[in-house]
């Protein structure tokens, strides 16, 4: 495509009071030799835009630089198909947060402005990704429980085929034990509906069944995975254009309780999971010789919110004793029901079981530790109650019911991590930088993935993304984890889990089939290209891609699945040879901007500071501070990224061997309570920064040049006093050696 | 040390009118509001817990339902809609029933019908006696209730009625001491009682504490009903009757209003009249909050408090009314007046005071007093209670 470009300036919105519009023309004009440039006071209206369509249609230009506001807001309105289009923010960035008519705020805008034309030099329009095979816009479901049933039948309710796999010879998984349920409203305990589920799904036909079967092989990625299911010894393909993981919990085993909790030290200590075995009918017996319950304790937190057993919260056990406790009082309204508890947790509404239950007389106690004794045939409970400040003992207890917690299906197997590094130490190969993922062989997708053949989990084993920001997301692109095994939760919750989870499946399959990228770039058209005959095998795009997205084949190169891609250009700034491009996100063109800017002398005092800013999160607290008026340091150059995980060292390399003075990088949060977009982009940046120090050493430079500092978007108020003391710490170090080279 | 924890509690007390306690989750919002709880003796949040729990050894040992006056706070705040006020409510009635050692009271709040049959059976027997003891002619020109029950009959009459009422409620108090106290009785000094005596007779007469609630009205009502109520006590039952005269210590000038007709502004005649409007006034207030349950101290009401109040506005009501009799001269109206005035008057004295809700003016001020005496002892130990 020939490039015929234009540049739009709009004088709006308080910036030709701080900028010389003109000069800025004439630097278009002139230095950029660009042949249209036009000023408007209101670009974003109707007639704005239509200056702009006009010189689309008339003039026959299709690369257009828009100087206005911010990229990340009228991006529906500065749109035009077919076209290259960039953005220069003047206004956030420039107008409103520099000094108005100021030497320094001319030449910053004039620098964006040359990033932008070196910039629309090195884009290309993109061209959506469209895979060799047929795409499918099945779903596949794994698992028959209660979420994988909701979740197949509101796939079908969609319009949508669905593949139900269920391990079990029957559907219905845990609930299929259960007699009573605890369940909006929450006013009283209810009937269960899983036989209604099984029956829907059962009558749908365009749901298909296998159960009793396995999942042996799950190849390709989203619009295309290959599924490879075995049931009774046959084998059956199928299809499928995403992945709903709805493939449970099993509870923690009593036996590796502590011993004060008396399981297997009398027959009536038991556990939540062998009461719903023990009520069949609504009928609640001692184990022991089959009595009508009288006094019956329900201690909570058996093993969960102990860093010994469960560290985490099920969330669900609460609600569940509650329920247990209202089916013996149902049963027996004279019954004596003690429940024990740390702190009663009741999410959503449940706390109206918790209404009912007290109603009906059960009594709370509240101890951290609570101590069963068996002694020949009396069973009592003793605990410190801590609103009463005493030890309280419930004694001659029909049964002791300890409610233990939910642990994932992806928690089980062996985690693969290990196996790599025992592989890493026979091959004494150089030591792995990048931490790796706890991926678990739980034999429930077998993905033929490189990374490992199930989802990375998050914490303890669940496979979420971040269930805050992004719910039902995991690592892997177009598979998405619903019900109890990304996170342990109620029947409410999972069935809305599993609505949450079909909808995401259904939008990966719809942009997929598009060529787009997925959340959290969503509806994005380009995709990584890589040049392979310049690959050195190097693995690092393969070991480093936070989604798993690029296989390799045996001899190591790369292998890339574009529709399980995020865009998030992570192997692009892993990739040594930097063979990985976007067609409007390259290393060139990153490049190429650093080096339109226009570096002056050192007698002119006037260093220069280059700000790699995740556009996600860091850029945005930029715009934010312009937003609120804050000023600050004129000497800083804003180049957006993808990721901070997309950066690539050159452009370190690049700035400072160009006479910048100083290198700043804004990325997200990273650790266990990472904020980044793409999980691992901020973490791979800090690490691959590690090794910056050879280039520094090099250069001969200091290290304090290139520093790498955390935002988030409410950090916008701390961002003028972090660029201002970096821009002083500059200012200490002195001018840049190789300026004016 | 640890505690059994009883569960049968709950239902039991749900006779003694508690009601919402088990929707309490012990967030100690009452606790916090409650302008008389004081860190060593906090409450409600404890006594509800301790109802929950069933710990009636706890609550036998608790001064703090005597320490509490039902101004409500509790109740209006409480979110939950627990009414920890009403617990503490229930606690004092449980409490005088513990104290009571006849089993009488026990069985007066667990059951209304006992209750009314209980009234009816004393209304009765007054009555009768009232009727077979009356004097063989009486005077029907003039009203003139000697001539009718000749005053000596009543005053033995009201001597032993008054005896059995102090036994019974010396009794229940000093119950209620060795409960409270437990094995601090002995352990403190007798001097350390002594010097704490006047809080007894100040918190008897004043009930200041009450005072400190945000809603004064009720301490008003109540200062009115229960001054009111003294000032007749002390005219009626014990002047009137006056012991005084059986022991031969009569003086015509103590006597209350039996023929001898005062004039306006005699003392006793006003203090009549004082004690009348204060219980009709602090009584009506009280009836029609209970009726229209506008105040959280008036929401829920049990039998003996209906009782109660009906049983006082009674005796005023028919106390004016022979007075009346008496001013107009009308005999036979003032003569059966007077016989259902004692048949109101002395079932409420008999089974009111001792057995139920009147018992309170013993155990509050006893109570308040002891916690007191043991504040003082903690001081003098060194100890902080």
């Amino acid at each position: 495509m020939e490039k015929k470009t234009a540049v739009y300036i709009c004088t709006g919105c308080g910036i030709d009071d701080a900028l010389d519009i003109e000069q800025l023309s004439k630097l278009a004009t002139e230095e950029g030799s660009v042949p249209i440039c036009k000023s408007h006071a209101n670009l974003c209206s109707k007639e704005g835009v239509d200056l702009i369509e006009k010189d689309i249609s008339g003039e026959g230009v299709n690369t257009i630089i828009i100087a206005a506001c911010s990229h990340r807001v009228m991006y529906d309105t500065f749109n035009f198909e077919n076209c290259i289009v960039d953005r220069v923010n003047v206004r956030e960035q420039v107008a409103w947060s520099q000094k108005p008519g100021d030497e320094d705020t001319q030449m910053m805008a004039e620098d964006y402005l040359r990033m932008a034309l070196a910039k629309v030099e090195e884009m290309e329009l993109p061209e959506p990704f469209k895979p060799e095979q047929e795409m499918s816009k099945d779903i596949l479901v794994v698992g028959g429980g209660l979420t994988g049933l909701t979740a197949a039948i509101e796939a079908a309710k969609a319009g949508t085929s669905v593949v139900l796999v269920e391990k079990e010879p029957q559907l219905g998984g845990f609930q299929r034990n259960v007699e009573k349920i605890a369940s909006m409203p929450y006013k009283d305990i209810q009937d269960n509906i899983i036989n209604d589920l099984i029956q829907e799904v059962t009558a749908d036909d365009i749901i298909t069944v296998y159960t009793g079967a396995k999942i042996t092989k799950t190849a390709g990625g989203p619009g295309v995975f290959e599924v490879s299911i075995a049931q009774n010894g046959t084998a059956v393909e199928h299809k499928v254009g995403a992945i709903v993981l709805a493939a449970g919990w099993q509870p923690y085993d009593p036996t590796k309780l502590d011993e004060a909790l008396g399981f297997g030290a009398s027959p009536d200590v038991i556990t939540n999971v062998m009461f719903e075995e023990h009520c069949e009918g609504g009928k609640v017996s001692r184990p022991s010789d089959a009595k009508v319950v009288e006094n019956i304790a329900f201690l909570q937190c058996a093993g969960q919110r102990d860093p010994k057993h469960l560290p985490y919260c099920s969330s669900v056990c609460c609600a569940t004793s509650l329920k247990q406790a209202l089916v013996v009082k149902k049963q027996n309204p004279d019954a004596n029901v003690f429940i024990v508890y740390k702190e009663l947790r009741t999410p959503g509404q449940a706390e109206d079981l918790y209404r009912k239950a007290q109603e009906e007389g059960v009594i709370f106690i509240r101890c951290q530790s609570p101590e069963v004794k068996v002694d020949d045939s009396n069973l009592s409970v003793e605990a410190d109650d801590e609103l009463l400040g005493e030890t309280v003992v419930m004694e001659n207890l029909d049964m002791v019911v300890l409610a233990t917690g939910m642990i994932p299906a992806t928690a089980f197997g062996m985690d693969i991590t290990q196996e790599k590094k025992q592989e890493e130490e026979d091959k004494d190969e150089e030591e792995l930088d990048v931490p790796l993922d706890v991926i678990r062989r739980s034999e429930l997708l077998n993905l033929e993935y490189r990374q490992g053949p199930e989802l990375p989990a998050l914490r303890y084993d669940f496979p979420d993304s971040h269930f805050v920001c992004f719910p039902y997301e995991s690592r892997r692109t177009g598979i998405y984890p619903a019900g109890c095994v990304r996170r342990p939760e109620g029947i409410t919750a999972a069935q809305e889990d599993a609505t949450g989870a079909v909808m995401k499946a259904i939008q990966c399959i719809e942009l997929t089939s598009k060529g787009a990228a997925v959340h959290p770039r969503a509806g994005d058209m380009t995709y990584p290209e890589f040049a392979m005959q310049r690959c050195t095998q190097c693995k690092r795009c393969t070991v480093e891609c936070p989604f798993g997205a690029i296989n390799e084949d045996e001899k190591a190169n790369p292998l890339p699945q574009p529709t399980r891609c995020r865009r998030c250009g992570v192997c692009m700034g892993a990739c040594p040879e930097r063979i990985i491009s976007f067609k409007n996100y390259s290393v060139p063109m990153i490049g190429s901007m650093i080096k339109a800017i226009e570096v002056p002398e050192e007698d002119e005092e006037k260093p220069r500071i280059l700000v790699l800013a995740c556009e996600n999160d860091a850029y945005a607290a930029l715009d934010m501070a312009g937003l609120h008026r804050m000023k600050y340091n004129a000497w800083i150059r804003v180049v957006p990224l993808r990721c901070l995980g997309s950066m690539n060292l050159v452009w370190i390399a690049d700035s400072l061997s160009k006479g910048i003075d100083g290198v700043l990088l804004l990325g997200c949060k990273h650790g266990d309570d990472y904020q980044c977009h793409f999980v691992k982009g901020s973490e791979l940046a800090d690490i691959r920064l590690s090794k910056v120090s050879e280039t520094l050493d090099r250069l001969a430079l200091e290290s304090e040049r290139v520093r790498f500092e955390t935002v988030s978007i409410i950090d916008y108020d701390r961002l003028p006093a972090i660029l201002d003391e970096f821009a002083e710490t500059i200012d200490e170090v002195g001018p840049n050696p190789f300026k004016g080279w | 040390m640890s505690v059994n924890v009883d569960p049968n509690l709950m239902k039991e007390l749900r006779h003694f009118g508690l009601k919402d306690a088990s929707k309490c989750m012990h967030c100690g919002n009452c606790t916090a509001i409650c302008p008389l709880s004081k860190p060593e003796n906090p409450f409600p949040r404890k006594l509800v817990k301790y109802a929950q729990m069933g710990l009636t050894d706890k609550i036998l040992k608790s001064p703090e339902p005597w320490l509490c006056y039902y101004c409500g706070d509790c109740s209006d705040s409480c979110p939950r809609g627990a009414d920890p006020g009403e617990t503490m409510m229930a606690m004092r009635r449980y409490l005088t029933s513990r104290y009571d050692w006849t089993g009488f009271s026990r069985r007066f709040y667990m059951s209304e019908k006992f209750e009314i049959i209980a009234i009816s059976i004393v209304a009765l027997l007054v009555g009768l006696a009232l009727w077979i003891f009356h004097a063989g002619n009486p005077n029907m020109e003039h009203a003139h209730l000697n001539s009718v029950w000749p005053a000596p009959a009543i005053e033995i009459a009201d001597m032993i009625m008054g005896t059995i009422l102090a036994v019974l409620l010396l009794s229940n108090t000093w119950r209620c001491v060795k409960f409270t106290m437990g094995d601090l009785l002995k352990k403190i000094p007798l001097e350390i009682y002594i010097s704490q005596a006047k809080e007894l007779i100040v918190h008897f007469l004043t009930q200041r504490r009450f005072g400190e609630c945000t809603d004064r009205m009720q301490w008003l009502v109540h200062l009115l009903i229960m001054t009111g109520y003294s000032t007749i006590f002390l005219l009626v039952v014990v002047f009137t009757a006056g012991g005084i005269h059986v022991i031969g210590l009569s003086w015509d000038g103590l006597l209350f209003q039996r023929d001898v007709i005062y004039p306006f502004f005699h003392p006793w005649r006003l203090l009549g009249y004082y004690a009348t409007f204060a219980i009709l006034y602090g009584t009506t207030y009280a009836l029609i909050g209970r009726l229209k349950k506008n105040k959280a101290p008036y929401k829920n009401s049990h039998g003996t408090d209906w009782m109660f109040l009906i049983l006082l506005q009674l005796t005023t009501l028919t106390g004016i009314f022979v007075h009346f009799g008496r001013l107009l001269d009308w005999p036979m109206t003032t003569y059966i007046l007077y016989a259902i005035h004692l048949m109101v008057a002395v079932p409420m004295l008999v089974l009111e005071v001792p057995f139920a809700k009147w018992a309170h003016l013993a155990f509050r001020p006893v109570v308040i007093f002891l916690t007191k005496v043991k504040e003082k002892y903690y001081e003098e130990q060194g100890l902080t209670g």
